[in-house]
């Protein structure tokens, strides 16, 4: 938008602020939206400050919860349940982290340097099928692999047979199921991407006499690379998020990702580890949050390009 | 279009030339990964695993077919990633279709093949067969090995998974010998006697000595003998022999069970294609308003309230703090936060806040009111509260989305209805809601099919409880939407694990959720994009 036009809709606003005669009914409004705003900033971060209080609560325990934790009578006695999740040995909180980082880091690096190659296929050339095949690839995203569970657990069960590295229990065969359920999105952002990258780029270079090949790698790659990280970094916070295929394909405690440890708290005795699971909740989260904010711009215009949080 | 088409021939026309280097390192790359696949189809072919096969060498045949012809050089590129959709997306898509007609479950988890061949591993101790006294050994390890004498007054030394020595008396071994001629230690094991000897039958009843074909094993504490194959399959007769009892078993390739004439089963079935069986299953209980009928409405009244009223509170949201002071942008920064926290973190926080009778949401209404909603246990109450928690997490989505469908809104608009008289309840009722329709309209129905889906809520806020009454096995609870049933059919513990049944429900899932993404096509210009984009 140039900065003319910017300039009369700011002056328009104006003056339509200006033709507005003060009353009481504006006054009410005004007193409704503030009580509406303080209301939904309550329900927005009352469970993220109520995590952070349970997390420093020494006690560690449901009930004995407050707001302001009780009892505690030095510094250290605030870090009793990030002591316990780094210390103890049956939560071994780090390794879970070690894992989840390495697993959701390859997926969303194969499925970036995958995509992004039929992405710019499907963007720059033209070629038979490809109105068919970008429908199928549309087709496949829309269904959740959570649907093909059953089929899912017999293909790794079957291909840890011949490939050890890539069966039940192995970072190997979760990730490939990660890389396979995540491309079809991926293409398609990607696409939407590369499509504003003006072709003339492309055609002067071939002027030029470069190939293809030469072309993508030399001039568009590096070009559309911080769109290709935004992509990666998305993919891989819903990689990170992921827990159900990560808890059927994952059997062994120390290879559970993060999300798998953290549900493990609910399942044992949940009000006694709450504590323990508020620590180790925040400490997922944090990282994940910072980047969404960091983010945000690119975050709407990838999501109104067709992308649902998944 | 047609010129850009023209345009778009010439651009692969004018390109140079690959490199040498590269087309060698595209050859090398084709042999191995050949190689491979042809590795893993053969192996898994000969498991009687026939899709999965047929599909490896269909992505082989795709990516040979692609780096071999020249002309589909555009191809190229897009085969990677088409290879692993088709492995790893599209057949297991297929394959549950496939399920979904067999009665694949616990007790027929294997093809007939496996059956008969697993079965065939069995081993069962026949009475009056080769006959043993035996003595037991052990070394340091802990291992134990048996001294066999038999009738005719032969000895053999025994170990696990080792063929049986011969062993003479008052020879093998060192000294001394007992009165049978049997030493004190053979091998580096040690005779056990007495207490000893008594003490090593627990450990070793289960255990068989020597190789697969002459293991021994312990019948009695003086007595051992040879097992032999108690199943045998007769394929001439498709009959199915247990040799410890003499029963024929026949085989029914309908139901996938080998029957016995008294009506028994052979302890492992096989999977058969049952045709609608599984699909007849879910109708039928549908119709008698049993639990799936339940479910069903549960799942569309979640995926169809939960959307709307997250996109209800999140446009009003987004009208309330809209503007570009830095107050503004600080509060919606604000408001991002839960939708930015991993889902599933934020659905345990809030089943810990909810915990009944500790949880801080019902300890405070309780010190508050006297009372509090029974969230776990009530099913009203339970769905509340997961659309209490979608509405969390999902508004601010709505919200971000719909700031900026609001400020693509050209003020004009507004100037005009303000000459034209008409209030800003009317502005938003004609204006502002119909045109942020008309942009977000598609991702409404991107939310709805993903609401459809939502399996994480549902599986972690209650577990799909409160259970439904007079449901077991797996049971049913009330806020148990279509997928987190499914799941529960095929993987939840304790259940007898349905899985044809669960691939049958997850196919009619796919038909509902194409026919909704059908939809949105038409109301996105999704598929003109694809037709006209550059």
């Amino acid at each position: 938008m140039s900065s003319s036009a910017v300039q009369s809709r700011t002056i328009a606003a104006q003056i339509g602020q200006s033709e507005k005669r003060p009353s009481s009914n504006d006054w009410l409004l005004k007193a409704i939206r503030v009580v509406f705003i303080v209301a939904l900033l309550l329900f927005a971060l009352f469970p993220i400050i109520w995590v952070i209080s349970a997390s420093f609560n020494p006690s560690g325990s449901m009930s004995s919860q407050t707001l302001i934790p009780q009892n505690v009578e030095s510094i250290g006695d605030l870090f009793t349940n990030y002591n316990r999740l780094f210390n103890d040995p049956q939560v071994p909180f780090w390794r879970w982290v070690g894992n989840s980082l390495f697993i959701s880091g390859l997926t969303s690096i194969i499925i970036v340097l995958v995509a992004a190659l039929s992405a710019y296929a499907f963007s720059r050339f033209r070629f038979r099928f490809r109105r068919n095949l970008l429908l199928g690839i549309f087709l496949v995203q829309v269904f959740p692999n959570i649907l093909a569970m059953v089929a899912i657990y017999l293909m790794v069960l079957q291909l840890g047979k011949y490939v050890p590295a890539l069966g039940l229990n192995t970072y190997g065969g979760l990730i490939m199921i990660y890389i396979g359920g995540g491309m079809a999105l991926n293409i398609w952002l990607m696409k939407g991407f590369f499509d504003t990258v003006p072709r003339e780029i492309d055609e002067s270079a071939m002027v030029d006499g470069a190939s293809t090949s030469q072309i993508y790698w030399q001039l568009i790659f590096p070009l559309v690379r911080p769109v290709l990280a935004v992509v990666g970094l998305l993919s891989f916070s819903g990689t990170l998020g992921d827990f159900l295929l990560a808890r059927v394909l994952i059997t062994d405690r120390e290879n559970w990702t993060l999300m798998v440890g953290l549900y493990s708290f609910v399942e044992g005795r949940f009000s006694d580890d709450w504590g323990v699971f508020a620590a180790g909740a925040l400490l997922a989260a944090i990282p994940i949050v910072a980047l969404y904010l960091f983010l945000q711009r690119y975050i709407v215009s990838g999501l109104t390009a067709g992308a649902v949080k998944g | 279009m047609a010129a850009i088409v023209g345009q778009a021939e010439n651009f692969g026309g004018f390109s140079a030339p690959a490199p040498k280097w590269s087309i060698a390192l595209q050859w090398l790359l084709l042999l191995v990964v050949d190689a491979f696949g042809i590795f893993l189809a053969v192996s898994i072919g000969q498991d009687g695993n026939w899709f999965f096969a047929i599909a490896i060498i269909l992505t082989l045949l795709l990516i040979n077919v692609v780096t071999l012809v020249p002309r589909l050089w555009p191809l190229k590129w897009v085969s990677p990633a088409l290879a692993l959709m088709i492995i790893l997306s599209v057949y297991p898509l297929l394959y549950t279709l496939y399920i979904a007609f067999t009665n694949y479950s616990d007790g027929h988890r294997f093809t007939k093949v496996e059956a008969v061949e697993l079965l065939g591993e069995r081993r069962y101790l026949p009475e009056g067969g080769t006959a043993y006294r035996w003595l037991v050994f052990q070394n340091e390890a802990g291992d134990y090995a048996l001294w066999l004498t038999d009738d005719a007054g032969e000895s053999f030394f025994a170990r696990p998974n080792t063929a049986l020595e011969a062993v003479t008396p008052n020879d093998s071994g060192s000294a001394p010998y007992n009165e049978d001629g049997v030493p004190a230690s053979i091998n580096g094991y040690t005779l056990l006697e007495g207490g000893a000897r008594f003490r090593a039958i627990n450990d070793i009843q289960d255990l068989t000595f020597g190789d697969a074909g002459n293991a021994v094993g312990i019948q009695s504490p003086q007595a051992a003998g040879v097992f032999e194959q108690q199943w045998v399959y007769d394929s001439a007769t498709d009959t199915l022999t247990d040799r410890a009892t003499n029963t024929v078993y026949s085989a029914n390739n309908v139901t996938g069970e080998f029957v016995a004439p008294d009506g028994n089963t052979a302890p492992i079935g096989f999977w058969v294609t049952v045709g609608f069986d599984n699909f007849a299953r879910i109708v039928s209980t549908t119709l008698s308003q049993g639990p799936l009928l339940r479910v069903v409405l549960w799942t569309i009244a979640f995926a169809l309230i939960g959307t709307l009223s997250s996109f209800g509170l999140g446009l009003v949201s987004a009208l309330v703090l809209n503007g570009s002071s830095f107050g503004m942008r600080l509060l919606r920064t604000l408001m991002i936060i839960p939708y930015a926290v991993p889902g599933l973190v934020s659905v345990l926080v809030w089943r810990g806040m909810l915990n009944a009778n500790i949880g801080v949401i019902p300890t405070t209404m309780e010190s508050l009111f006297g009372w509090a909603p029974p969230f776990s246990t009530d099913p009203g109450w339970a769905k509340f509260a997961i659309l209490l928690v979608n509405l969390w997490f999902a508004a601010p989505y709505f919200m971000l989305i719909a700031s900026g469908a609001l400020q693509s809104i050209s003020s004009d608009v507004y100037e005009a209805a303000d000459v034209d008289g008409a209030s800003r309840w009317t502005q938003f009722w004609r204006i502002t809601l119909p045109l942020v329709l008309v942009s977000l309209g598609p991702l409404l129905i991107a939310s709805i099919i993903f609401n459809f889906n939502n399996f994480f809520l549902m599986e972690a806020l209650f577990g799909g409880g409160p259970p439904m009454a007079g449901t077991s096995a797996p049971p049913v609870g009330h806020t148990d939407n279509l997928i987190s049933y499914t799941y529960r059919l095929a993987f939840a513990a304790g259940g007898t694990k349905d899985y044809g049944l669960a691939s049958a429900l997850g196919v009619i899932i796919f038909v509902i959720v194409g026919a909704l993404t059908l939809l949105q096509f038409r109301l996105t210009r999704t598929w003109e994009q694809v037709s006209e984009n550059v």
